[in-house]
């Protein structure tokens, strides 16, 4: 769902920490019809320019809270809700950041949200699936942005 | 009394994920260009800003412009997240029983008199019910898409829901028929009666896949499920869609374009096993289409209205059908010229409602 406009176009930026470029970050909506209980986002798969960054790289900036990991919401976000309508920022750590003027970022959520208890569950709680495998069901392919680094 | 005609607001959804809609305007458009529709129907995590803690302020405004427009409030559909406590274990059913009592609540506050459920087993509703008949708000399994509605007799190995799920509405009609409670129901969803694969599905896959001639090749797969007539006839046509296009039809990561082949829709006639039980239906939908010498008319093209409405009809229902388009999904890939436009499908859909019915 939403496949081409999950990522605002004019959104992607260098962020930093203690004076130093620590990465890049850029909007994220929901693909789906409606919002979601944090606990059970499960990270993105995300790849730029054809270079993928795992889930314990990534941050995510929600409800006007500091970028939190995914384990944190996990963990925390139990009863936190992230509203269907709200944007958020995806935060990926890389050394000084991207470079000046184009690049290819690749999406797909994982989000763990369901009808109902399915088998396989209990394995999900043990071992979180890797978000390249997706699992929100309602976009089950990349989605690619070509986005300019604003400054 | 007739069926009477209402709106999911799930069919304006994507009005609202750009934030051209609220959930006010909403029900102005369906109070005023439906030609006489009152029910709402809602996704709590869809509409409710804040949820699950909207505050005293929305349920004031909600009944206020409920009111206003004279319409009624008629399901809120909820979702049990069983890995919502994920951290150290899947919800027991206790928990999701806790959850769908805080959803009771919250539908009740909204004068709503029906919740939508749908993977919940009759196990967790159980522990519900006191609390449904306290409060008046009835809980409903939803017969969606690849349900049957009569116990299977081949289980499809290989889809997980259907499999968790084959015969469960039976069990659940034997439930209620045992205990005799007015609080737990069912609720058809019209993708059951499918008839062929939607276009703008197929559409969507050939697509995604990257197949550059999508268009023509769509319609191909269609035409040649068309003159399927017999399981062999569908066989072959998985084995010919695999084998010419793989990208689509043989694709892990996508198992969904092969399900579409599966003719397995349900006789709207089934309906009537189940019929003291139907308190509500979705009017799912993917695409109006005027049908051909019919100026002004429409159809969908892949589920059969005309069984389904005839049957309920017969059995004398007069519950709401809640129109639920969902065609939008496959539709976003591209730029937002190609975004269909909810409104008119919405008004489409009830032009067809009405006929139907005879209203």
């Amino acid at each position: 769902m939403y496949d081409s406009f999950l990522v605002r176009s004019d959104s992607l930026s260098n962020f930093e920490e203690n004076g130093k470029v620590a990465g890049f970050k850029f909007s994220v909506r929901i693909a789906n019809y409606r919002g979601m209980f944090l606990s059970l986002h499960n990270g993105y798969y995300c790849e730029v320019d054809g270079v993928s960054y795992p889930r314990s790289a990534q941050r995510l900036e929600v409800n006007g809270k500091a970028p939190r990991s995914f384990e944190d919401l996990m963990n925390h976000a139990v009863l936190e809700h992230w509203d269907m309508q709200d944007e958020a920022f995806l935060y990926v750590y890389k050394d000084g950041g991207l470079a000046p003027g184009k690049h290819r970022v690749g999406i797909l959520e994982s989000s763990l949200g369901s009808y109902g208890t399915m088998p396989g569950m209990d394995e999900i709680v043990k071992n979180p699936p890797d978000p390249s495998e997706g699992g929100s069901g309602k976009t089950f392919n990349v989605c690619y942005y070509d986005l300019e680094l604003q400054n | 009394m007739a069926i009477k005609r209402g709106v999911s607001l799930y069919s304006y959804q994507q009005e609202e994920w750009f934030g051209r809609m609220t959930w006010r305007e909403m029900l102005k458009e369906v109070a005023t260009n439906l030609d006489g529709a009152t029910g709402i129907e809602i996704i709590s995590e869809a509409t409710i800003p804040h949820f699950p803690f909207p505050g005293e302020e929305f349920y004031q405004e909600w009944l206020f412009e409920m009111a206003r427009w004279g319409l009624e409030a008629v399901t809120m559909d909820v979702f049990p997240d069983p890995l919502q406590f994920r951290r150290d274990h899947v919800m027991n059913d206790r928990e999701q029983a806790e959850r769908l009592k805080m959803e009771l609540r919250i539908a009740n506050k909204m004068g709503f008199k029906n919740l939508r459920i749908l993977g919940t087993p009759i196990s967790v509703v159980e522990l519900a019910l006191p609390l449904a008949e306290e409060l008046d708000v009835r809980i409903n399994q939803e017969i969606h898409a690849p349900a049957t509605i009569r116990r299977p007799e081949n289980i499809d190995d290989s889809n997980p829901y259907a499999r968790a799920n084959a015969g469960k509405i039976m069990d659940i009609a034997e439930y209620i028929q045992k205990t005799g409670t007015r609080h737990y129901g069912l609720h058809p969803d019209f993708g059951i009666f499918k008839k062929e694969p939607p276009k703008v599905y197929m559409d969507y896959y050939f697509r995604c896949a990257g197949e550059e001639h999508w268009e023509e090749e769509s319609k191909e797969t269609i035409e040649r499920f068309r003159k399927c007539k017999t399981q062999n006839d569908e066989d072959e046509l998985k084995e010919w869609a695999k084998k010419t296009y793989p990208k689509v039809f043989n694709n892990p990561a996508n198992p969904f374009a092969l399900e579409e082949l599966n003719h397995s829709f349900v006789p709207p006639e089934d309906l009537k096993l189940i019929a003291p039980y139907i308190y509500v239906c979705h009017g799912k939908f993917m695409e109006m289409t005027e049908i051909e010498g019919m100026p002004g008319e429409y159809e969908d093209k892949a589920i059969d209205y005309d069984g389904a409405i005839a049957v309920l009809k017969e059995i004398g229902f007069e519950g709401y059908i809640d129109s639920e388009y969902e065609g939008q999904r496959n539709q976003q890939d591209r730029g937002l010229e190609f975004l269909p436009n909810e409104i008119e499908e919405v008004r489409r859909h009830h032009k067809m409602l009405k006929r139907l019915i005879g209203e």
